[in-house]
């Protein structure tokens, strides 16, 4: 037992001190996490405002000034200009602005004489997600104006009391985080092992190594060692950052936090593995590599599109990616405070997840082996 | 005019010297061979004079181009071999000799001629389709010197161009460096192989960096002219070495295979014959002692204490 | 200029002679293509969803029903008390839960005012703003009809809206993005391919071999780049006809400008796997740094994802440093607009202008001879 764990170690020490003396990738393997994660922080958000909004007021009245200035006060529109409709047209083209609101000439006298009367907002449609929280703003907006001219002040029959459990601020950033830690941690374990195993493979130092009285199991074990290690480390400073500035809280345990991702990382570790024993040079492991870190990751685990919403196949697809019960898994820990118990369902299917690819790994390698 | 003028060549690297104030010529049609150890500056140089590397001061003229002022005007006309038999492994012989003939503006005419040269020189022929990943090492280091000489460079530069390979296929190789110096093509080798070195017209001897030593092998070996170099013949080799350096008629001693050669002080010929009763009064036993010609590695060993 | 044919002839036999990455790069646009196509929707459909029913009346059956009946909406379970929502939410079983408050059949038969509670998970933020839009939309339509019901004036409606969406009147989220897709795969393909490929003949030696021969540098340059350029112009082509005739993204601009213009790109994502295989010793490195440090941050940053006016004036001044900004633009214009090239010239201007910069400092890098 003590020989197995001694040429593990060794393995593991030769690997750490490559990758020490690579220090482009040690870079992007510590650095980039932090950047990514700054950069969602302080820039990337799903949050709009700041709409630019155009206006062609047919009607110059004090109901249509009333309307235009309820827009602005909104806080998510920016009066950006008065146009006509042939300059609405162009400035739309130009993405100069993203919305046009056309008041019609006749909006005042309708209201007077209590008819209904209809404004128009143009949308820009190309950026879908955009338009539609724009077209949710301006729905609301016209709603609440529109209520002052309906007679005598009505408390609704039906009011709404929204409440946000977990994240009320609804900020993206906290949101986002753990599809981040999932998706670095993907990449970079997947990645970095597939490569580092396809890499002694070409060179033919793999054949070097069988020649030593060394088993297969030992050799990847200790290869893959390092990795993990860098991984978890990555993946915890990017709590710990996301803690300090964003304020993003730790309501669980931090055990359940290192279980949850320790069994995530051995998952995409595998993955690797399984990955290079398919690749026999290094370009074909690393777009293999990133085609199934990459793409489930982001599209397919509910990071950026909801799973509820997609159609069935996609569905049943997603139940494969481990970084979907990942994201519930760790999104409970940081914001619900679950414990290991809560989320049994999710850690069975990154346990299940892991065995497998590890399992096919290893049997591919075993025979590449001999 | 020498094929090659090489005048104070040095190429430094930061701090580290690799190349320092080399001064040497190379006649046409000569095999010319460079000699020394790993890291010694043989392929720093070599590079230098192919243009592959700016040298750091100093000049050197290749067929009458100064190279270090004009890298692309020899290009045409000299020919290359690396360590590494840079081939395309995913390309057929065929495909690589056609690609290199391409490369070097070969017309359809000459190229085919050329074509049939090659792979009549590597003994391919009959193998064009083979893919050259799956040849074997003397193969490949045949079609790599073949594809550097389809353009009848007239001058060429093999860099260790027999590593890795086995002892047949080098002898092989040789041959075919023989004919081309018989049809008059300069040859600049460098190589860290003795027996090789012997084949070579002239030699030079590089040692960290420097021009340690220049001449034919018999101007080389000359070196031992007043010293006798001693061969001993004993079970023990390890110990008869030591008995020996405590002998002040001994110069050196190294180990030759299983023998001990001394190198004699001058004037200590003579009494090479009492080596043999000193060494077995301590107690070795003596299959043989005697006086042998200085062969290129004791040159080498000697070249190699002077200079360090 | 023939000497050129000879190397992208021998690069093109490379790329036959792996099967493997010939088909990754083929297969691997279709596959993202087509998981993006139909992953991407900001429509929220099937929220899972439970309700309190305090009440138990007639009334409030009548509104579970319609949530039920609702396609945005997936009702889970139906509980009695507040209190039994807690493993609902925290299990992620369900995003939301509306409250009935007891007595509210009544209250509604009275007219009176009341108010219901929606709690909602928002750890995940984007999916819930649409969420409770959806229920804040459809509890207001059920309040009007029961105020219309209970007779009376009420409001006689006032304002009326009506929205008219360009370029993508169904809001279709794929419309958007496929487009965007194909700009990413370009980056990915012809960039970190061209770097890691330039970058492995350097380790195995051909590149050596080449330097010696006399072929000029922008020779040896166009062989390594022209055949990636090539296989960036079949990915157009596929990405094309797959976004148009499989998932009917409209293209209402002209495809020979989009195919030109995207040459343009091509330029700049080639100029730069020449640039990073100058300067990355193994294909490890120039791999991981041209998806690192180049596709990356740009992916976030270009408006492919997130949209760039959200961000800091800072980053945003930023971002005109990218070239992937203009070419997404160009797309979506193209695709969507249908626009030609009096409008979009601004963007095609900065394109050439980042293609010929950065191809230019790269070429300045690779020098035949080193120093």
């Amino acid at each position: 037992m003590t020989r197995v764990l001694r040429t593990i170690a060794a393995v593991g020490r030769k690997e750490f001190r490559q990758i020490g003396r690579d220090r482009r990738t040690l870079l992007i393997l510590l650095v980039v996490p932090v950047f990514t994660l700054l950069l969602f922080g302080y820039a990337l958000n799903f949050d709009i405002r700041h709409v630019r909004l155009a206006v062609d007021d047919r009607d110059r009245s004090a109901a249509s000034r009333s309307l235009i200035a309820a827009f602005v006060n909104s806080g998510y529109f920016d009066l950006v200009a008065s146009v006509d409709a042939a300059d609405a047209t162009r400035r739309i083209d130009r993405d100069e602005v993203r919305a046009v609101l056309v008041i019609p000439s006749g909006l005042s006298r309708a209201l007077q004489t209590r008819r209904a009367a209809a404004v128009q907002v143009l949308l820009n449609g190309d950026n879908a997600n955009t338009a539609t929280m724009v077209m949710g703003y301006a729905v609301t907006i016209v709603r609440s104006e529109s209520a002052r001219y309906a007679g005598p002040a009505q408390p609704p029959l039906i009011s709404i009391e929204p409440r946000l459990w977990y994240n009320p601020e609804l900020r993206s950033a906290l949101f986002l985080v753990p599809g981040l830690i999932a998706y670095i941690a993907m990449i970079t374990a997947v990645v970095s092992t597939a490569l580092s195993v396809v890499r002694e493979k070409e060179r033919g130092t793999m054949e070097q190594v069988r020649m030593a009285p060394l088993d297969a199991a030992s050799f990847i074990v200790g290869k893959t060692i390092p990795y993990f290690a860098i991984s978890l480390a990555s993946a915890l400073g990017i709590v710990l950052v996301s803690m300090l500035l964003f304020g993003m809280p730790m309501r669980g345990s931090w055990p359940t936090l290192i279980t949850v991702l320790s069994l995530f990382l051995l998952g995409a570790l595998g993955l690797g593995l399984l990955v290079s024993s398919i690749a026999d040079t290094q370009q074909v492991a690393f777009q293999v590599a990133v085609l199934v870190s990459f793409l489930p990751t982001i599209m397919l685990s509910g990071f950026v599109f909801p799973i509820a919403s997609m159609p069935r196949v996609l569905q049943l697809i997603t139940y494969g990616v481990p970084a979907r019960y990942f994201l519930v898994a760790l999104r409970g820990i940081l914001l619900k405070g679950v414990g290991l118990a809560t989320i049994r369902l999710e850690l069975a299917a990154l346990g299940i997840f892991a065995a497998v690819v590890l399992l096919l790994a290893s049997v591919r390698l075993q025979r590449q082996w001999v | 005019m020498s094929a090659i003028t090489v005048t104070n060549l040095t190429k430094r690297f930061g701090g580290f010297v690799a190349v320092d104030g080399v001064t040497f010529d190379v006649d046409r049609g000569e095999i010319f061979g460079f000699l020394g150890s790993n890291g010694a500056g043989k392929s720093t140089t070599i590079r230098m004079l192919c243009g592959l590397l700016e040298p750091t001061s100093g000049v050197a003229i290749v067929d009458g181009i100064d190279v270090g002022r004009d890298p692309e005007g020899v290009k045409q006309r000299i020919g290359y071999m690396s360590q590494k038999f840079s081939l395309y492994e995913a390309l057929t012989v065929d495909e690589n000799i056609r690609f290199f003939g391409g490369v070097y503006g070969l017309d359809r005419a000459r190229l085919d001629a050329r074509r049939r040269f090659v792979l009549d020189m590597a003994g391919l022929a009959g193998r064009e389709r083979t893919r050259t990943a799956d040849l074997a090492g003397g193969w490949r280091q045949r079609l790599a010197l073949g594809c550097a000489i389809l353009h009848e460079p007239r001058i060429v530069f093999l860099d260790e161009p027999t590593g890795g390979v086995d002892a047949l296929s080098r002898r092989e190789f040789w041959k075919l460096i023989d004919r081309l110096s018989g049809d008059g093509v300069t040859v600049l080798v460098t190589t860290h192989y003795l027996d090789e070195a012997e084949h070579c017209n002239r030699l030079a001897i590089i040692h960290a960096g420097k021009l340690a030593a220049l001449g034919t092998t018999s101007e080389l070996k000359a070196r031992f002219a007043d010293r006798t170099i001693v061969e001993v013949q004993t079970g023990n080799p390890i110990e008869a070495m030591r008995q020996l350096d405590a002998t002040a008629d001994v110069e050196k001693t190294s180990v030759f295979g299983t023998a001990v050669h001394a190198v004699l002080r001058h004037g200590a010929g003579d009494r090479a014959s009492a080596l043999a009763a000193r060494l077995e009064s301590a107690g070795l036993h003596v299959e043989g002692v005697a006086a042998v010609q200085p062969s290129l590695e004791d040159v080498f060993l000697d070249v190699v204490q002077h200079a360090g | 200029m023939r000497r050129v044919r000879f190397l992208i002839w021998k690069e093109l036999i490379e790329l036959g002679q792996d099967p493997r990455l010939l088909a990754i790069v083929v297969v691997a646009p279709i596959v993202q293509l087509l998981a993006l196509g139909y992953a991407a929707t900001t429509d929220v459909r099937n929220v899972p969803m439970v309700i309190v029913d305090a009440d138990r009346s007639a009334a409030s059956r009548d509104l579970i029903a319609r949530f039920s009946a609702s396609p945005n909406f997936s009702l889970v379970d139906t509980v009695s008390s507040p209190d039994d929502i807690d493993p609902y939410l925290e299990r992620g079983r369900a995003w939301m839960a509306v409250a009935i408050p007891p007595a509210f059949g009544a209250r509604l038969l009275r007219a009176e005012p009341q108010a219901l509670q929606i709690v909602a998970d928002g750890s995940d933020a984007s999916s819930t703003n649409v969420a409770l839009g959806y229920a804040t939309n459809l509890l207001a339509g059920y309040a009007e009809e029961m105020a219309g019901r209970a007779g009376g004036a009420g409001r006689a409606g006032a304002i009326e809206l009506r929205v008219r969406v360009w370029f993508n009147p169904r809001l279709e989220s794929r419309d958007f993005m496929l487009p965007g897709i194909l700009a990413l795969l370009l980056l990915v393909v012809t960039t970190n391919l061209s770097s890691a490929g330039i970058v492995r003949e350097r380790e195995v030696g051909t590149l050596e071999q080449l330097n010696v021969t006399p072929l000029r540098r922008w020779e040896l340059i166009a062989g390594k780049l022209l055949p990636y350029a090539f296989v960036g112009m079949i990915d157009v082509c596929l990405v094309v006809a797959v976004a148009v005739f499989w998932f009917h993204v409209p293209l209402r601009g002209s495809f020979v400008l989009l195919f030109v213009l995207s040459m343009d790109y091509l330029l700049t994502t080639l100029g730069l796997g020449l640039f990073v295989s100058t300067i990355s010793s193994t294909q490890q490195q120039a791999m991981m740094t041209s998806i690192f440090f180049f596709l990356l941050p740009m992916m976030f940053l270009s408006g492919f994802i997130f949209p760039i006016e959200n961000m800091p004036a800072a980053i945003q001044a930023f971002t005109y440093l990218l070239p992937l900004r203009y070419y997404l633009v160009i797309l979506r214009s193209i695709f969507l607009k249908g626009v030609g090239l009096e409008t979009i010239w601004p963007q095609a201007a900065a394109l050439t202008l980042w293609g010929v910069a950065i191809l230019s400092l790269a070429v300045v890098r690779s020098r035949k001879r080193s120093a």
